[in-house]
């Protein structure tokens, strides 16, 4: 009998993406506690990937929210659409209502914009909702997010509190950028995702480019990992492994040496400094040791 | 002994590694406990890890805890049951859990009462010195100070975004009102201003302030990823800029790295605030506007070269505020060779930093 991570680890794999067996513990108890995921690590490591996979695996709707410095709850939860109201009211004058009536129509749900938050909850599927790079929101914003993850309900003052109809599924993405709340932190299941073992990212890099062979896939991953052994401002990802993969196939490549490596260096590299440095690395030793 | 007793058990030894673990943490702990197999040692630290870990910089102390705890418990149950971790061994107690996780969690914050009063118990790290002898200590508090530098950059970008929601711009929504019948269809908010700090910090590298100046350095780095504008200079008896050599490199080894890359060791090597400054009004006297806002971080120990202050009152002229940050305690602020009094006639604060705690205070108040 598959025990239920494996099974999970399967199905995200036919949703192409890999994970091992920590992160998909992660995700196994995130279903079962009803909890929302904090996915930490390096920029470029699927984070956001994780909950694309995971919506294509359960088969259900993406709600994503990309978060920024100064968003609020009338981008990210709901907004009264006033011009509506506005106009509401103008007619109403025309017609005569009775102004208690009137106030009561213009806040009802016809006049509620509804938010990416809003609509994770009020969906007739059950969704994933991924808020993307928490850490650049404010303070404030982050404390109107802890309603929504540990009861999974919004109060919207003239309307009263909105119960989810189907909890989501509920991803956070942080580059840890800054300190997000202990309240926060407490809400949620902890996954770091770090740079992936040489033979993972081998899986990976089969997976994702199609016409990898497994020979190249191997030494792609192999001078991936010695690259990220050098002391760089910004270290080539796993997004950036695939962009070289691929563009390795594009020029119809089998074997990886110093001079294919410097002319397709800038899908790797996407730093100034670290070009140069590596660049003389390469020229110095021509090799791809690295050292 | 049950599991409970020792998941309990392994808390508290996380605790005392200075991991903070609230009761609510515990409780999803063991609940998702219940749900994973837990005689797979992946599945077994991922439930541990993602319930209890809230922050990646815990992870190290976390790992270390859990290996030794657990297999520290596994040899000694390795006796009477041979080859069974101890995780296995419990498997029946596990209905136990579910009935008394809530129980236990009271229990544990009953048991945090004492000598763990706050996450991390006696070993706070920001209350410790930073003028430590023992390299342990100081390897402890190094493992804090992205953290911490992480937080204090944090405050002082929320300290810059409070109170600027912007205001209705009324002469524009009125005037736009008009093609709509009076009735303010659109609203019009002034475009903010945002004021950006601009910072350049100076910071004592020499041997006398090596802890404090690892914490600094590390801080400024931290700052300079929020704010694009900071200029950094590090100096001994020499001085030059560091702003670049900060970015890359790893906080906890930004003094070996500056004392590597950068020049800030001169003719005699021995700390010259005197000199350091003067160079500093030489060569890099037009990086200050009168926006810029200098950050001294020091003992003011001159070893008793010329303590050349008027650079300091040129700058204040010049500049918008200077704060002085001195890991030393204010009980010894100028005797032997301090000349902080000297300097800090012309600085607009003058602030105690001895404990990071202290620190963090300080820089809430700017």
């Amino acid at each position: 009998m598959l025990n239920g991570i494996e099974e999970l680890k399967n199905h995200m794999i036919k949703a192409d993406y890999i994970c091992n067996d920590k992160t998909a513990t992660v995700l196994y108890l995130a279903q079962a506690l009803q909890k929302p995921v904090l996915v930490e690590g390096p920029a470029g490591v699927g984070k956001t990937a994780i909950a694309q996979a995971f919506s294509r695996m359960k088969g259900i709707p993406l709600i994503r929210l990309q978060c920024y410095e100064g968003i609020d709850e009338s981008k990210a939860l709901y907004e009264w659409n006033y011009k509506r109201q506005l106009l509401h009211i103008q007619a109403a004058i025309n017609q005569e209502k009775d102004s208690q009536q009137v106030e009561e129509e213009i806040f009802s749900e016809t006049f509620l914009l509804s938010r990416p938050l809003l609509n994770s909850i009020v969906s007739d599927t059950p969704a994933v909702l991924l808020i993307d790079e928490i850490d650049k929101v404010d303070f404030e914003f982050e404390a109107l997010l802890l309603e929504l993850l540990s009861e999974f309900q919004i109060t919207i003052p003239e309307l009263g509190t909105i119960k989810a109809r189907h909890i989501p599924y509920v991803f956070l993405t942080s580059n840890a950028s800054r300190e997000l709340s202990e309240a926060l932190k407490r809400r949620c299941l902890y996954l770091y995702l770090d740079f992936p073992s040489r033979e993972m990212e081998e899986q990976i890099l089969l997976l994702k480019v199609p016409d990898l062979s497994q020979e190249l896939a191997q030494k792609v991953a192999v001078v991936m990992r010695r690259i990220r052994g050098v002391e760089m401002k910004k270290l080539p990802s796993i997004a950036e492994s695939i962009d070289w993969a691929a563009s390795l196939i594009w020029l119809g490549k089998d074997d990886v040496d110093v001079e294919i490596l410097l002319q397709t260096l800038n899908t790797l590299v996407k730093h100034h400094e670290d070009l140069e440095k590596i660049e003389r690395l390469l020229y110095s030793r021509q090799d791809l040791e690295f050292r | 002994m049950t599991i409970l007793h020792n998941i309990q058990g392994f808390f508290e030894e996380l605790r005392l590694a200075g991991v903070p673990i609230t009761p609510s943490q515990a409780m999803d702990c063991c609940q998702a406990l219940l749900q994973v197999d837990w005689t797979q040692e992946d599945y077994f630290y991922s439930a541990l890890f993602s319930t209890l870990v809230k922050d990646y910089a815990y992870g190290e102390i976390f790992d270390q805890v859990f290996h030794s705890y657990f297999t520290l418990q596994f040899f000694q149950s390795s006796a009477p049951e041979k080859r069974d971790p101890i995780i296995y061994r419990q498997l029946n107690a596990i209905e136990q859990i579910s009935i008394s996780g809530g129980q236990m969690a009271m229990g544990i914050s009953q048991s945090q009462g004492g000598a763990a009063d706050s996450p991390g118990g006696t070993k706070n790290p920001l209350d410790q010195d930073f003028r430590l002898d023992s390299m342990s200590d100081i390897h402890q508090l190094e493992a804090v100070f992205p953290i911490i530098a992480r937080r204090l950059a944090a405050k002082m970008v929320r300290k810059r975004n409070r109170n600027n929601l912007a205001k209705i711009d009324f002469r524009r929504t009125i005037r736009n009102s008009m093609s709509s019948g009076g009735v303010p269809i659109d609203l019009f908010t002034t475009k903010k201003i945002r004021e950006k700090p601009v910072i350049l910090a100076l910071c004592d590298v020499s041997g006398s302030v090596m802890t404090f100046s690892c914490f600094s350095l590390a801080l400024i780095a931290s700052l300079e990823r929020f704010f694009r504008k900071i200029d950094s200079f590090a100096f001994i008896d020499e001085i030059d800029e560091v702003s670049k050599l900060l970015l890359s490199g790893h906080p906890l080894d930004l003094r070996n790295h500056v004392l590597k890359h950068a020049r800030v060791v001169g003719a005699s090597g021995y700390t010259d605030y005197g000199v350091s400054l003067k160079a500093f009004h030489q060569r890099y006297r037009n990086y200050l506007s009168h926006k810029s806002t200098v950050l001294i971080f020091g003992d003011a120990r001159n070893n008793w070269f010329n303590d050349e202050s008027w650079v300091l009152q040129e700058m204040k002229k010049n500049v918008r505020k200077i704060y002085w940050f001195n890991p030393e305690p204010q009980r010894n602020w100028g005797l032997g060779d301090s000349r902080i009094f000297e300097y800090q006639k012309y600085c607009t604060q003058v602030f105690e930093c001895s404990t990071l705690m202290q620190l963090e205070k300080a820089i809430s108040q700017l």
